[in-house]
């Protein structure tokens, strides 16, 4: 009987009786970290890592090391860069760095905070419509479908206008119109995960349709939805530009919309006070491009090797 | 018919499938008959074998019992509790009696997680266990399939093929049940890998006094590990027998076109071919004529064939058949097929 | 006569960070117009490498390192790329095992036959179409007028295979290389599968490269057998003759765990367990330089560990077995 136990010893030393015993695997390659690995190994992906992370940390640190208020009037308007205030004063004769290093930190974390509302908006609906198909998928796919025909910018100015311009309204605003690809996508993903052998072994094994959704499926549907999520930032901070530029961006607090918004009038005379913000949220969407891609990249080939 | 040197003891009825029917509608009308009125019984201990072609539901029979396509009637009575009535606790105590192991090992476990996980996995979901609890229990787990405790932290990636079956059917022990359905859960193995994992089978059952329900299409594997055979066609059992019975004295058309099929290479294999092999394929499950299914195939179908469904009749001890014909036409000679 | 394909020496490396690794060594076979040969073994032996070479059509990574292969005496190596287009599809094809994926699912059966009719022979649509009906009638498939303008979703898996077998030969090819042809099929199709390639190559004179697992399928059709393992050949010869006495371990026990149907009387007998090979195919790179099975076998002592991989050596007639201690005795 011993000869039916031991069989198959590829993962266990054989006895040595070949040079090339057959090793142990590696220990523990998990997925995830293999993936995590391949990113790291992308250039573009960590260029675009070391824009975003650069970004964040002037955001972040820049205003306490810069301890200029943004809305103060420091000079006289139009000042040009290179001069006294380093990047120059607006039409008000505010500090550009100043409104820029406070700026970062109101459209990074809009662009954040509204794309992981779209994710979680989208993955909800996405997640339940593909697991359950039939009826409830036919109902939220009407209401995914009304949310994407809606003309998105003109609907974000209309929520806007309604509740206010405050800052938590527009990151809702963004939310709420950026999230049927995200749903589609999940559901999509939903749809072909849910046939599989392994699903239906784990339903076998005793798993509900709440374990069945957020442990078996959702963890292999996750790849395309984080690159999804990752591109989701970058959408959203161009949205907070738009509505800023159109002047429903909140006035009290200082964005990069809001500095272009504010200056647009006078970008011919004045550029710097309309490039130089412009030019931190083109760099923030390709940092955000740069790493959604490196990401995709690294969760694509999925499992790559079987044998 | 039995001989003196029966087979393993086998017990009372575990598990009874009583007229189970599975339909499903198609796009565009009609229904597909997948499954149509299939009843048969398990015994503890014992094999359970049913072989078909694709199309004759007998995969779709397995799904049925384990409730993971919705019956459209019958019952599954497991320990004397119908277990496709049942929800909540009492459906996840039925589950732990009865688990399952699927054909291809590269598609039934989940790739990312490892394997400590996937066979932890029943004990939690179905036993309540906390991870510290599952996992006390995985070294037995793993000991009984023949997989060493440290391959817990792999990942389904990193085993064979005939590795991932181990840890399916270590997945499947893991609540202690009394039966396990298996879905063809050799064919997608190696020749080697598959008397390996036959053999482990085969053990398990002889110490845990485990049931199956085997599918498969080869009928030699069904042979080898199956005490009963069932014989399934257009989702219906057409003949069923006590194994040695059946391939001593198979009695429809039907099996003897299967066995023909499988008789090893030599002039009687052909001669036998020649009579028995039925030609094309299958007809669709969907809405399926009256009459008996296999008539538009048989060799031997006469009117009363086409126009009235046989039922499924005893004609020896355990021996059911679904033919109008029984006993009117001669049976091959499986003995001049054997001496071949 | 000429052999229709002559394999020698072949060899297939596999390239990987730190050095090419082999696939397949040194093999060799040939087979001649009307004949088949079936490649054995488990997955990951070499067997579809070795199709995939002879058809030129090795994946990217995969290099033939050495040896040569002649069709009809060309040494398809040395052919110009487009030489091997004209060659492939005409006077070599190829069937698979999925034929649901080795189909187009957008175009009709019947343009797909049709295609290589009109590709390799130049014919005009109607006559490429006529063509592809009269194929699709010698594969017996039924109502085939209404099956040309059939799409392969259609069609039942069965009926895919005699699609792809009606593909294969529409432009007659002188070899015919099968991989797994059946192991996607019912066991009945399968057998209507098998008669219908010895009817088709009786007709036509096709030599035939059968690569399969399935033992049973080897009795069934074969001329000539070899047998596999991990990238070398280890047994070749006669198929009755290697299926009736296999000299090699490996064969003896791919044969000895697969259960054979007992019938009649016979099948009163006793069951005992399967005989089983211990252990796995080594994977690719951590192939021994001794025997590659010694690990496994039952029969290896010092000899098997001590020295080199055995070469094919004759071993009595039309058989060849690379072990130093052969079997003498009859299965």
């Amino acid at each position: 009987m011993s000869a039916l136990v031991a069989a198959e010893p590829a993962v266990r030393p054989q006895p040595v009786r070949s040079e090339t015993a057959a090793p142990m695997p590696r220990p523990a390659s998990n997925p995830g970290l293999a993936a995590l690995g391949l990113f790291l190994r992308n250039p573009s992906g960590l260029l675009g890592l070391a824009i975003l992370t650069g970004l964040l940390f002037a955001a972040l640190a820049g205003p306490h090391l810069y301890g200029v208020d943004p809305f103060e009037i420091v000079g006289a308007p139009f000042q040009p860069p290179g001069g006294d205030p380093v990047l120059g004063t607006d039409y008000l004769g505010q500090d550009i760095l100043a409104a820029l290093l406070q700026g970062g930190r109101a459209t990074l974390l809009v662009g954040f905070s509204a794309a992981l509302l779209t994710v979680v908006i989208g993955v909800t609906f996405g997640a339940l419509a593909g697991f359950f198909g039939g009826r409830v998928d036919a109902a939220l796919m009407k209401v995914t479908e009304f949310f994407q025909v809606l003309p998105t910018l003109l609907f974000a100015m209309v929520l806007v206008t309604l509740f206010g311009q405050r800052i938590v309204i527009t990151t809702i605003a963004i939310g709420i119109v950026s999230w049927p690809p995200t749903a589609r996508l999940t559901r999509a993903e939903f749809l072909r995960l849910r046939g599989l052998d392994f699903v239906k072994a784990a339903r076998a094994a005793g798993a509900g349709p709440f374990y069945l959704i957020g442990r078996v499926i959702l963890p292999n549907a996750a790849p395309p939805i984080v690159v999804s999520a990752t591109l989701a930032i970058g959408t959203a901070v161009l949205f907070e530009g738009a509505l800023s530029f159109l002047g429903l961006g909140d006035p009290n607090v200082m964005s990069w919309g809001l500095m272009i918004g504010q200056n647009r009038a006078y970008a011919l005379e004045a550029w710097w006070t309309v490039l130089l913000p412009g030019a931190a949220i083109f760099l923030a969407v390709l940092g955000v491009s740069l790493v959604g891609d490196a990401v995709n990249d690294a969760v694509n080939p999925r499992l790559r090797k079987r044998s | 018919m039995t001989t003196s040197t029966a087979p393993a003891p086998i017990g009372a009825d575990l598990l009874q499938v009583n007229d189970l029917k599975v339909h499903f509608p198609v796009p565009g009308g009609g229904r597909v008959h997948a499954v149509d009125g299939v009843s048969f019984v398990v015994r503890r201990g014992a094999s359970f074998g049913i072989v078909g072609e694709s199309g004759s539901g007998k995969s779709t029979t397995a799904q049925g019992i384990m409730r993971l396509v919705p019956a459209t009637a019958g019952q599954v009575v497991l320990r004397g509790e119908d277990i496709l009535g049942v929800r909540g606790a009492r459906l996840r105590q039925a589950r732990r009696h009865i688990q399952m192991v699927f054909q291809d090992p590269f598609a039934s476990l989940d790739p990312r997680r490892c394997a400590g996980d996937l066979v932890a996995e029943p004990l939690r979901l179905l036993e309540g266990l906390s991870r510290r609890q599952a996992a006390a229990r995985l070294d037995a787990l793993f000991a009984a399939v023949g997989l060493p405790a440290d391959a817990r932290s792999l990942f389904p990636h990193q085993f064979s093929g005939g590795q991932r079956q181990r840890l399916c059917i270590a997945r499947a022990l893991a609540t202690g049940p009394d039966i396990i359905v298996c879905d063809e859960a050799v064919s997608a193995l190696d020749v080697a890998i598959q008397a390996q994992i036959l053999n482990l089978l085969a053990k398990l059952q002889a110490e845990r006094g485990l049931a199956y329900i085997f599918i498969s299409h080869d009928l030699g594997v069904v042979q080898h590990l199956c005490d009963e055979v069932a014989v399934m066609y257009l989702g219906r059992i057409v003949e069923q027998a006590p194994t040695r019975t059946f391939f001593s004295a198979p009695h429809h058309p039907y099996s003897w076109s299967l066995i023909s099929a499988a008789v090893p290479a030599g002039p009687a294999r052909d001669a036998f071919k020649a009579r028995y092999l039925v030609r094309g394929e299958p007809p669709s499950p969907i809405d399926p004529p009256a009459g008996c299914r296999f008539a538009g195939r048989c060799p031997f179908a006469v009117e009363r064939c086409r126009a009235e469904d046989p039922a499924l009749l005893a004609t020896g001890p355990g021996h059911y058949v679904a033919c109008h014909r029984v006993g009117e036409i001669e049976a091959p000679d499986f003995d001049r097929a054997q001496a071949a | 006569m000429a052999p229709v394909l002559a394999v020698e020496d072949l060899t297939v490396t596999l390239t990987r960070p730190g050095g090419p690794v082999p696939v397949l060594e040194r093999l060799s076979f040939s087979v001649e117009a009307g004949r088949t040969v079936a490649l054995v073994g488990e997955s990951g032996c070499g067997k579809s490498m070795t199709a995939l070479a002879i058809m030129d059509l090795l994946p990217e990574g995969f290099a033939r390192a050495g040896g040569r292969v002649l069709l009809a005496g060309e040494d398809i190596a040395a052919a110009k790329p487009a030489r091997l287009r004209a060659l492939r599809g005409s006077a070599m094809s190829m069937i698979f095992q999925e034929p649901m994926t080795a189909l187009n699912p957008v175009y009709t059966v019947g343009d797909q036959i049709a295609e290589a009719l009109r590709l390799h022979q130049r014919l005009g649509r109607r006559a490429a179409l006529e063509r592809a009906l009269a194929m699709l009638r010698a594969v017996q498939i039924p109502a085939a007028e209404r099956r040309l303008h059939a799409y392969p979703h259609e069609l039942s898996g069965g009926m895919r295979q005699r699609v792809m077998i009606a593909m294969a030969l529409a432009c007659r090819p002188k070899l015919l290389i099968a991989d797994e042809p059946t192991t996607a099929l019912d066991v009945t199709v399968q057998a209507q599968v098998f008669d219908l390639l010895k009817a088709l190559q009786d007709e036509m004179g096709t030599a035939i490269v059968l690569i399969t697992h399935d033992l049973a399928a080897v009795a069934d059709i074969a001329d000539t057998v070899a047998v596999l393992y991990a990238g070398r050949c280890i047994e070749q010869g006669d198929s009755r003759s290697v299926m009736r006495a296999p000299q090699h371990p490996y064969t003896r026990g791919l044969m000895g765990c697969t259960p054979h149907l007992r019938l009649g009387a016979a099948a009163d007998a006793g069951v005992g367990t399967l005989r089983e090979i211990p252990g796995l195919v080594p994977p690719l790179g951590r192939r021994p330089a001794i025997c590659a099975f010694a690990d496994r076998c039952g029969r290896a002592d010092a000899t098997c560990l001590d020295n080199p991989q055995p070469a094919l050596t004759e071993a009595g007639p039309a058989r060849a077995v690379a072990c130093w201690h052969p079997e003498a005795r009859a299965a």
